[in-house]
């Protein structure tokens, strides 16, 4: 390295460029390696968040581009007023309430049976409840599709061979909703791993301990294995609820876009789908996707606020 | 950033120009960019067809580079056009494309008489009342090129095993059912569908014992079928009055569907959603070989399956003693946004012209020039040796339900999927309790709201 004379140093400060801090080059580094990932956020994320919401304020029609009007919050009074907006809005909370304990729920049962000391081949265990995951959604439609249809379903024949009358899964009102509760099984792969994966990590002195107070399995299962795998259940129950609110692929290829039986597989997010591009109507559409948005944000700082309560961080907040 | 660092990016970017430049290039031909999904056209074979057509003609000429994009499927087709129209990117010609799919885009469509006039097309080649159709508000939108009337496709054997006649393929002769002659109207059909019904004891709806729960062969089905296509079985009508503004559903299309629901959940031929949506149906209800009788349109032999060899052509049944055809017909369109509307036009003469015996092939269309009727004929024959008259096919063209199932009419999208909703009640388990007429009110007032929306 050349070392410059300090008197010609001095003289030239104003000439020669300022030399960069190993810490400052390092962050411009940083800043021209994440650029790409930034501006690809700010032109495919951010620009379409915020004209999707001028958008709500407009009459925009997709394939009338050069009609835009502003309209003020005509589309947002259009929505509070429109029944099948509320209808599918309704569907959707019945759903989210029926399914989230689901949910949430079944992965730890699975993560604490394949955590248990007495089960055997867990490897293949795990593999089994982690391959449904990887079934494209749209394939493992068709084949619950296939599997619970009324006439020759299997589940049905099954059901029948026991002498027993099964119902209508795909076309009656009531049994929809849980055919697809059903079907939302095949993707709690991901959940069960996180959550056996926490569990595993519960330290063996906390049931050491218990087991010294007299405490058996079921006290140290809500005592210990419960409270130290919340912030998974936490995570889980956040992903779940804003997952449900956009609930749509399932029962738009179930239903084949018609929200059968009755509306009862009518959720908002189809209704969304209609009108923003089915019926081309973009400005209420991205109002509807505002409202939900709007809900999920609130929901989730709902969860937030009542986490303080129950979700246990070992190394504090 | 160090010199070094911005030599490297320099290069980078250079490296990234590269294709770039060389597309340019390519480019200095007038391109044209030709979108297909809104009807037919995205099949494996038909995109093979298209694909070559599309490389025969960028290697016959050296003025227009013609570029081709195939929707994955019809559903994804209405999205991806509207997002191309929205973002200023909109193909220059669409098609094939029926009413449904061109209405559903209204005012998307240019003006053709200018083109046809300056390019001496010549439209006299067509019926009159063909090129009448693609006439609108906006002047001529479409050229005629495939029309598919709606056809009965029965399967040989099964009418065989149950002794039955064949069902008549000339307008106007009887049905002989148990040595006696009786119109071939929708009653007859309803009569013989019930013979040709059979539940998985080998019972018939007549029978005693008959599970309806476990029916195994179904006499008849409106396959891939649209309600209003359904409803103008019984004969068309305009339930859209402009003058007045009024919409009515008028007493025979009441009466078709009372006659849907008969059959669907009274007599049980007609299969519900359920069955149609059951492993009985596949690879589709009447190729399956469980169905007796499909009225379905024309396009559907590019489907038939394994039937090859055993279904034949029968004309729809009347109703009150009068032939009602639905007739889909498609064209390719351009769109009124178009940069090159003369190129367009030229590839749209190429589509119309060279390349339209080889489309109409794969599409399953019969063709609207006259010159390409005759051997579209003789390739079906050849095709599907168990037809026994294809003159069937231009005699259903003279008993065409007008005004035809795809009309326009205001917040047509809205509208049809307020149709489509109408179907879905009817023929889920949904339809089995239902209160018709109060249902088909319903209907009505519900299209009423959905055409004031946009007054």
């Amino acid at each position: 390295m050349t070392t410059v004379p300090s008197s010609l140093s001095l003289n030239t400060t104003t000439m020669l460029p300022r030399k960069l801090s190993t810490l400052q080059r390092q962050r411009r580094w940083g800043w021209f390696f994440l650029s790409p990932w930034l501006i690809g956020f700010f032109v495919f994320t951010f620009v379409p968040i915020v004209v999707s919401l001028f958008f709500s304020f407009t009459n925009f029609t997709l394939s009338k581009p050069d009609q835009i009007q502003i309209i003020g919050f005509a589309n947002w009074q259009k929505l509070f007023a429109d029944p099948l907006a509320m209808n599918a809005l309704g569907v959707t909370i019945g759903f989210a309430l029926l399914s989230l304990p689901v949910a949430v729920g079944v992965p730890i049962l699975v993560a604490a049976l394949l955590n248990s000391k007495f089960l055997i081949a867990k490897p293949v265990f795990r593999l089994l409840f982690y391959l449904p995951y990887m079934v494209p959604a749209i394939s493992g439609i068709f084949v619950w599709q296939a599997f619970l249809n009324g006439q020759t379903g299997w589940l049905n024949r099954l059901l029948r061979s026991f002498g027993l009358n099964p119902p209508n899964w795909l076309q009656d009102a009531t049994w929809i909703g849980p055919a697809m509760v059903l079907m939302s099984l095949w993707g709690i792969g991901n959940a069960v791993l996180i959550t056996l994966a926490t569990m595993q990590g519960v330290p063996q002195e906390l049931y050491d301990a218990s087991k010294v107070d007299g405490a058996n399995a079921t006290t140290a299962f809500f005592k210990i294995t419960l409270p130290m795998i919340s912030p998974v259940i936490f995570y889980n129950l956040i992903l779940n609820t804003i997952g449900l609110l956009q609930f749509f692929i399932v029962p738009y290829v179930l239903t084949e876009g018609t929200g059968r039986p009755n509306g009862a597989a009518y959720f908002f997010n189809m209704h969304l789908y209609k009108t923003a591009f089915l019926f081309q109507d973009m400005g209420y559409g991205a109002t509807m996707a505002w409202f939900i948005f709007l809900m999920a944000l609130g929901l989730t700082i709902i969860l937030f606020s009542t986490s303080r309560r129950w979700v246990y961080y070992a190394g504090g907040e | 950033m160090s010199r070094k660092a911005l030599f490297i990016l320099f290069v980078a970017l250079a490296v990234a120009l590269v294709p770039a430049l060389s597309t340019v290039q390519a480019q200095s031909r007038t391109v044209v960019t030709w979108f297909v999904g809104l009807g037919t056209g995205t099949s494996p074979d038909q995109i093979d067809t298209q694909n070559r057509l599309v490389e025969e003609f960028n290697a016959s000429q050296n003025e227009i580079e013609l570029k081709i994009n195939i929707a994955a499927s019809n559903t994804a087709a209405y999205d991806a056009l509207a997002t191309l129209i929205a973002s200023g990117d909109a193909p220059d010609i669409v098609g094939p494309v029926g009413f449904v799919g061109a209405n559903s885009f209204a005012d998307a469509w240019l003006d053709l008489t200018p083109y046809v006039e300056k390019y001496g097309y010549n439209l006299e080649q067509f019926p009159q009342s063909l090129v009448d159709i693609y006439r609108s508000d906006a002047g001529l939108v479409g050229i005629p090129f495939a029309v598919f009337p709606a056809l009965l496709f029965y399967n040989k054997d099964l009418f065989d095993e149950a002794e039955l006649a064949y069902p008549p393929n000339q307008f106007g002769a009887p049905y002989v059912l148990d040595g006696e002659e009786m119109a071939w109207d929708w009653d007859t059909l309803a009569k013989i569908a019930a013979i040709l019904t059979v539940d998985v004891n080998g019972l018939t709806p007549d029978d005693e014992g008959f599970d309806s729960g476990q029916i195994r062969q179904f006499g008849f089905i409106q396959q891939w079928s649209i309600l209003r296509a359904e409803l103008n079985t019984f004969g068309g009508y305009e339930f859209y009055d402009a003058s007045t503004g009024k919409v009515t559903i008028p007493q025979h299309w009441r009466d078709q569907i009372a006659w849907t629901h008969k059959g669907l959940w009274e007599r049980h031929f007609i299969p519900s959603s359920t069955y149609e949506g059951s492993e009985l149906f596949q690879p589709s209800a009447f190729a399956s070989g469980n169905v007796a009788m499909a009225r379905v349109q024309l396009w559907y032999t590019c489907c038939i399956g394994d039937l090859k060899s055993n279904w034949d052509l029968a004309v729809v049944p009347s109703y009150n003693g009068q032939y009602h055809v639905p007739v889909d017909a498609d064209t390719f369109r351009i769109t009124r946004s178009s940069k090159n509307p003369d190129a367009a036009f030229k590839v749209l003469e190429y589509l119309l012209g060279d390349a339209a015996g080889p489309l109409l092939q794969v599409y399953g269309g019969y063709p609207a020039r006259p010159d390409l009727q005759g051997p579209a004929t003789e390739t079906r024959a050849a095709a599907f040796p168990s037809v026994t008259d294809w003159s069937i096919v231009p005699a259903s063209l003279e008993y065409a339900a007008a005004p035809g199932h795809e009309s326009d009419f205001p917040n047509f999208a809205k509208g049809m999927q307020r149709f489509g909703d109408f179907r879905t009640l009817l023929y889920g388990d949904t339809g089995k309790e239902i209160d018709l007429e109060a249902e088909i009110n319903k209907l009505e007032a519900d299209l009423q709201a959905i055409v004031d929306e946009v007054k």
